[in-house]
């Protein structure tokens, strides 16, 4: 019983990181119809940026989230300005290849400025945790988790009341209609792509003091993100949270009762049962 | 322009003859990049070091002619299936007269398949795996020991421990290098009379462990022994502390030795214990390095980074080349691939002589990283210095 509550616990935190690297890809895929399967590298290259911060000044991760997520946002704007909206209205497939060899380039880049070396953000608390009903719980996982909220909150309440989150929404339900309101499509596409490149930003900030980073995390966190999306949903942030946290759950209690080697079994198993039973992911309409 | 073309040619023609005649070509895939970068540069930096050395002094005596030894080197992107089509390719465009190994048990696995059917020798040093040597291949030699028994002086160093631990958790990847870890390892676990708690095998590149971490800590094992890949000890290590999980030892079959290691862990590093089938021992001697120790350091000085057992391992490789080339007289890939089975020199890297598998036989021994220094502890039934046992608690250290 004690071990369950402590898998449980696990699974909600290691959810808590899930959403917080899958916003960001949620929020580019729901407004511009892009699946960026560069978001890995961005989370990648947000966690170097938390890395050099600290290794080089000394600054905390906590400190540096918000310069991971400025650096990334600067250079997700540049990318959506600059390369992305000359294909913005291409079909899908144009995108992918797109964002394909954009994560190519930045792995390869992070490999040749960065090196193979493994690096961690390794601050003096990274291993701290408290105990809460016998359970124990990671520090730095918690903080996370809060960050996670916090974050998602923040993105549902901008797009949701403030009028530049108004218009994002606006053209991804209807870009003609919005066009007719006076909405200019192209830098709140830019705007869109650098908030989702910022929050991957965030989310390789704190990756890096959970886990080890290095230039070729990316494919497998754009994988994982990429499912927490479809179970999730696009519609709302919150459902980003959800699908997390629901993923995070399943895998923890897959590991223990099935085996560890089938964690990715399940949890892309439960990726297609939702594409079959809810296209629009567990908080969205049902199909 | 029409003469200056035809001079070029010419030259061009000449290079081409004397390349083919006066050098002996080396070639190997090795990841240079991907997911297996970080080991795949022990190779590429340990063939190509060895090369030069070895050209420097003057090169290899063939038959009475003496040859240059140069290196092709692919990368292989850390992907298996292209390293196969590499060493193919290696072979039948480039050419070249014999293989070096890539790094990675399921990688030499696959590519010693390629040697063999083309019957030309490859030694390599970076698979380990008892599955390379066990299916009758005559063409693949390697220089790293055996994977089933890299725990065994490990398991017999926990004997002589106080208390000597009584329960173990064993974890490994499910790839060809752990999984043979594995299965030897539990037949040592229970020649040792020890109790197996956990017996768990995890997917490759699984970055989060809590769920394993917690499993283990509720069992409560005196040891935990984990055969994976150094990703992963580096996030096992970090979510143990995280989740308070301290065993009485644990024990690594890779990471440890490596400085990277230590680097991003940190004082987190401390108490590891690991393996290793060499240490820089001034007994090791060699014709061309003088001994391990000035290898060390010519090889710190050339790369910036120490050498492990990889790269030392690497450097074996095309010494073991060299050795058999002047030994058979001859470039024919079947005599120097019967002369590779025959030889018998020290290296650098130890003693290098082949089993009738074709593995090489060299005890692994345990080390532990000491106040951020790997310390050798035991070794064939002696303990070498005071093991740091057992593990403090995470909030004692």
């Amino acid at each position: 019983m004690q071990l369950l509550a402590q898998i449980l616990a696990n699974g909600v935190l290691l959810g808590g990181l899930y959403a917080l690297m899958a916003l960001g890809l949620a929020l580019i895929w729901g407004v511009l119809n892009i699946v960026n399967l560069a978001h890995g590298a961005f989370i990648m290259l947000g966690a170097y940026v938390g890395y050099y911060l600290f290794s080089l000044f000394h600054i905390d991760p906590f400190v540096a989230l918000p310069v991971s997520m400025g650096a990334l946002f600067c250079l997700g704007y540049l990318i959506q300005r600059h390369l992305l909206n000359l294909i913005a209205r291409a079909p899908m497939f144009n995108t992918l290849l797109i964002t394909f060899g954009l994560d190519v380039v930045l792995t390869y880049l992070a490999q040749m400025f960065f090196s193979a070396d493994f690096r961690t953000i390794n601050p003096g608390y990274a291993g701290a945790n408290f105990t809460l009903f016998g359970i124990t719980l990671p520090l730095v996982r918690v903080l996370a988790f809060l960050v996670a909220i916090v974050l998602t909150v923040a993105l549902w309440l901008f797009l949701s009341r403030f009028r530049v989150g108004r218009a994002i929404r606006a053209t991804a339900q209807n870009l003609g209609a919005a066009r007719l309101y006076g909405v200019e499509p192209r830098r709140l596409y830019a705007l869109t792509f650098g908030l989702g490149a910022a929050l991957a930003g965030g989310a390789g900030d704190l990756y890096g003091v959970v886990s080890q980073i290095n230039p070729y995390i990316g494919a497998a966190l754009t994988a994982k993100s990429f499912a927490i999306a479809i179970i999730g949903g696009l519609e709302n942030p919150l459902g980003v949270v959800v699908g997390g946290i629901f993923l995070g759950i399943v895998e923890s209690l897959t590991a223990l009762y099935v085996g560890p080697t089938y964690v990715d079994v399940a949890s892309f198993g439960i990726l297609v049962l939702v594409l079959i039973l809810r296209p629009n992911g567990l908080l969205g309409a049902a199909a | 322009m029409k003469r200056a073309i035809g001079c070029l040619a010419t030259l061009l023609a000449m290079s081409g003859v004397a390349h083919a005649q006066n050098t002996v070509t080396l070639g190997a895939s090795v990841q240079e990049t991907g997911a297996l970068a970080n080991t795949g540069r022990y190779y590429r930096d340990g063939y190509n070091f060895a090369i030069a050395k070895i050209n420097e002094s003057g090169g290899v005596k063939v038959g009475g002619k003496t040859y240059k030894l140069a290196l092709k080197i692919l990368d292989n992107q850390s992907d298996s299936n292209l390293s196969v089509r590499q060493y193919v390719q290696l072979l039948t465009q480039d050419k070249v007269n014999f293989l070096l190994g890539p790094f990675a048990s399921d990688f030499a696995l696959a590519d010693s398949s390629v040697a063999e059917k083309y019957q030309v020798p490859m030694i390599q040093g970076g698979g380990a795996s008892d599955q390379i040597f066990s299916r009758g291949y005559k063409y693949i030699f390697g220089t790293l020991p055996v994977a089933s028994k890299y725990f065994g002086s490990t398991i017999a160093m926990m004997g002589k421990l106080n208390p000597a631990p009584k329960s173990v958790a064993l974890l490994y990847a499910d790839d060809a290098f752990d999984v043979s870890v594995a299965a030897g390892t539990r037949e040592l676990i229970r020649k040792a009379g020890l109790k197996l708690t956990e017996d768990k095998r995890y997917s490759s590149n699984t970055s989060d462990f809590s769920t394993l971490i917690s499993e283990v800590k509720s069992s409560n094992p005196d040891a935990i022994l984990v055969s994976g890949h150094e990703t992963e000890v580096l996030n096992f290590i970090r979510q143990a502390k995280s989740l308070n999980l301290s065993p009485k030892i644990y024990s690594f079959t890779v990471g440890v030795p490596t400085a990277d290691f230590r680097k991003a862990l940190g004082a987190d590093a401390n108490y590891a214990f690991g393996m290793t089938p060499w240490l820089p021992s001034p007994t090791n001697k060699d014709q061309y390095f003088g001994d391990a120790p000035a290898f060390v350091k010519a090889y710190t000085q050339k790369f910036g980074y120490e050498p492990d057992y990889h790269a030392a391992s690497a450097v074996a490789d095309v010494e073991a080349f060299a050795k058999a080339m002047q030994a058979a007289g001859t470039l024919d890939p079947k005599k120097v691939r019967d002369a590779i089975s025959h030889v018998n020199f020290g290296s650098i890297y130890g003693t290098i002589a082949f089993d009738s598998a074709g593995q090489i036989s060299l005890p692994q021994t345990v080390i532990q990283v000491q106040n951020g220094q790997v310390t050798p502890i035991y070794a064939q039934g002696i303990m070498i210095s005071k093991p740091q046992y057992p593990m403090p608690l995470w909030g004692k250290r």
